[in-house]
């Protein structure tokens, strides 16, 4: 029995790790910090597998635990501190950075998400991942309508990054 | 076009970064997790282990203690402290338990958190236990060696302003020490639920 359930898990977490990838992308700056969130997300997933009922889809449940795991109870684990944290040192702006081209703008938008706090990152994954208001304010545990005030204010923040 | 929108586009166009193989995956389940409610839960099994051993070490390894507190106190009133000291722990390990229990990762992000700092604060309540009753009897033996304790006999000889001043001194000095412990535990709480308790105000403020 054990045994299935952890190659039915096995198998969907495969088809799904891109959900998983993409967290740890918005909450980490390097490789390693990468693969040890990734980590942590899978045994909070696997942990939570068991009371996983068919009834809502499996990658809806992975964004909740996932979120859930960076957001909250994520610690980074000492080899990932010990890693140069590269991207902070690519991460700072500058005025110049901010370029017409579409595709220099679109590095300078990853730089600027990366630079928003834990929540608002959560706010802009859920939105990036074509979420509506209440799957936001029902994975944050905020109402509607403050996620969608501060889904508006992310876009001013995110406007004034650019545009300092 | 907004900037988010922009950035919509481009990330929906993103091919899949299928990295992990079913193989790779597979070992990955049996690795320990270093999730910050585990390591509250050491934690507050340290501090159990802790204070039961403050508080029983010195009664059964030191006969003179014992003989002490047995000539303080009568025994019924030992054995009453001593089903009461137990008791509160029993007590705490039940709140402890139902309190982990009630921790999900499958609740939404702001439950979640609510419910780690709930645990986080039995935790506090039982070390805010023990430090006032550790308060408590240092001041209430202090009284008592004052009065009884053959060796502090130059005591007696104190006028009464410098047993006042020699009474103030220990307490603080007591006190200094609880509030060297209070603060560690601050810093270890701090540095460990300083990002959950950021996240959880900014969720806060969100619906003030």
């Amino acid at each position: 029995m054990n045994r299935e359930l952890e190659h039915s898990f096995v198998e969907l977490l495969e088809k799904h790790q891109n959900i998983v990838h993409k967290v740890c992308r918005l909450y980490t700056n390097n490789y390693d910090a990468h693969n040890d969130l990734f980590q942590e997300i899978t045994i909070q997933l696997w942990k939570a597998y068991p009371k996983f009922r068919g009834d809502a889809k499996f990658s809806t449940w992975m964004y909740r635990v996932g979120l859930n795991t960076a957001i909250t109870l994520y610690r980074k684990s000492k080899r990932s501190i010990k890693t140069q944290d590269f991207e902070n040192v690519q991460f700072k702006i500058k005025a110049e950075d901010y370029d017409d081209t579409e595709e220099q703008q679109l590095k300078v938008l990853y730089k600027a998400v990366h630079q928003l706090n834990d929540i608002e990152k959560a706010l802009v994954f859920l939105y990036l991942e074509d979420k509506d208001y209440r799957e936001i304010s029902e994975t944050l545990g905020i109402s509607e309508v403050n996620a969608r005030v501060k889904m508006n204010r992310i876009k001013n923040k995110l406007r004034t990054i650019l545009n300092p | 076009m907004d900037e988010l929108d922009l950035l919509k586009k481009d990330w929906n166009k993103q091919p899949d970064e299928k990295k992990l193989s079913i193989k790779d995956i597979y070992p990955m389940l049996h690795k320990k997790s270093s999730s910050i409610v585990k390591t509250l839960f050491y934690i507050s099994i340290a501090e159990l282990v802790f204070w039961i051993l403050i508080n029983t070490i010195p009664y059964v390894t030191s006969p003179q203690y014992k003989e002490r507190l047995n000539f303080i106190l009568s025994e019924q009133m030992v054995t009453a402290l001593t089903i009461f000291s137990y008791a509160i722990i029993l007590l705490f390990i039940y709140l402890l338990y139902k309190s982990y229990k009630t921790v999900s990762v499958t609740d939404n992000a702001k439950k979640l958190m609510k419910s780690i700092i709930n645990t986080r604060k039995i935790i506090r309540y039982y070390v805010i236990y023990n430090l006032v009753m550790i308060f408590i009897s240092s001041a209430l033996a202090l009284v008592y060696s004052i009065n009884h304790d053959p060796n502090l006999e130059n005591i007696s000889k104190f006028t009464d302003k410098q047993l006042a001043i020699f009474t103030i001194v220990s307490i603080l000095i007591i006190g200094a020490f609880m509030l060297i412990i209070w603060l560690f535990y601050k810093l270890i709480y701090g540095f460990l639920l300083k990002r959950l308790n950021r996240n959880y105000k900014e969720l806060e403020k969100l619906e003030v």
